[in-house]
């Protein structure tokens, strides 16, 4: 009984990634390669956002239109199975909270508020590599998190409504 | 002339927002008007055959008077990129506004939407 329950979730789980929910099977299979790309990307541009043009905004935003782009193709339900709201929420808190503790921990040890004090006490790692810019990458990091998550619900909030407003009526 | 052109953009956008009834274009009109406003300060900031404002191992080497006297000017652009964060932000709280609205009167006509409704 419960082996058939589970192989019941088997086929209804292959149903839903591809089913007739989205675009065809040749935009799914192609969007779900690209996705690791997208997102590799995104955190290349989110490390090196201190040696090269980028940073936390830039790759945030790269981030976040990986899961756009899965939400096109695979429809809304698939992406909110991947990654549900309440640690999308979370993500998007965490980012926050990051982002003021660097800048609290600048004030702790240097006196003054964002002080880099990695940079100005310690002298971690040399000019030009990829760990030499003291709190900044990590600053960079949380407003990757940030910008990726809560970009991410803003469009699928927007999603949301027309749902809403399409059944109420 | 440069600066011009983007006074022409600004207006256009002006005029889209005061000019027409429907929402969405109105907020499409606001959105140009940043534009333009975004493209104005990055132009105060160039410098004709300029290179970007990002230090390598050479110029470093090579003195950075000489990469002061080529490279533009790297204040306006950050502005700008805050300055597109934020219209990100209000443009996603514009647009849902849109939607609530619509969900609620049905129209985007902002001359036919008059009721005050709880």
């Amino acid at each position: 009984m419960e082996q058939e329950q589970q192989n019941s979730g088997v086929v209804r789980k292959e149903k839903i990634s591809h089913g007739a929910k989205g675009m065809t099977i040749i935009v799914k299979n192609i969007s779900s390669w690209v996705k690791i790309l997208i997102v590799l990307f995104g955190i290349y541009i989110v490390l090196f956002g201190h040696l090269t043009p980028g940073g936390g905004f830039a790759g945030g935003v790269i981030l976040a239109s990986s899961y756009v782009l899965l939400m096109l193709a695979f429809g809304r339900e698939f992406v909110e199975k991947d990654l549900p709201l309440a640690i999308d929420s979370k993500i998007d808190c965490l980012g926050a909270l990051l982002f003021a503790l660097i800048a609290i921990l600048g004030f702790v040890f240097g006196g003054t508020f964002f002080f880099n004090f990695l940079h100005q006490k310690y002298q971690i790692g040399e000019s030009f590599h990829l760990i030499s810019a003291g709190t900044i990458p990590l600053a960079n990091i949380a407003i990757g998190l940030k910008v990726g998550a809560s970009l991410f619900l803003v469009i699928f909030m927007l999603s949301t409504f027309r749902r809403d407003t399409s059944s109420n009526k | 002339m440069p600066y011009a052109l983007c006074f022409l953009l600004f207006m256009l956008g002006l005029y889209c927002a005061v000019v027409k009834k429907n929402m969405v274009k109105i907020v499409i009109g606001i959105m140009v008007m940043e534009y333009a406003v975004n493209l104005f300060l990055i132009m105060l900031g160039y410098r004709t055959g300029g290179t970007a404002p990002i230090i390598d191992k050479g110029q470093l080497e090579a003195g950075m008077g000489q990469f002061i006297n080529t490279s533009v000017d790297p204040l306006p652009q950050a502005l700008v990129l805050t300055a597109i964060v934020i219209s990100l932000g209000s443009l996603a709280l514009m647009i849902s506004i849109c939607i609530r609205v619509y969900e609620k009167y049905g129209t985007f006509d902002i001359t036919q939407i008059r009721r005050l409704k709880g």
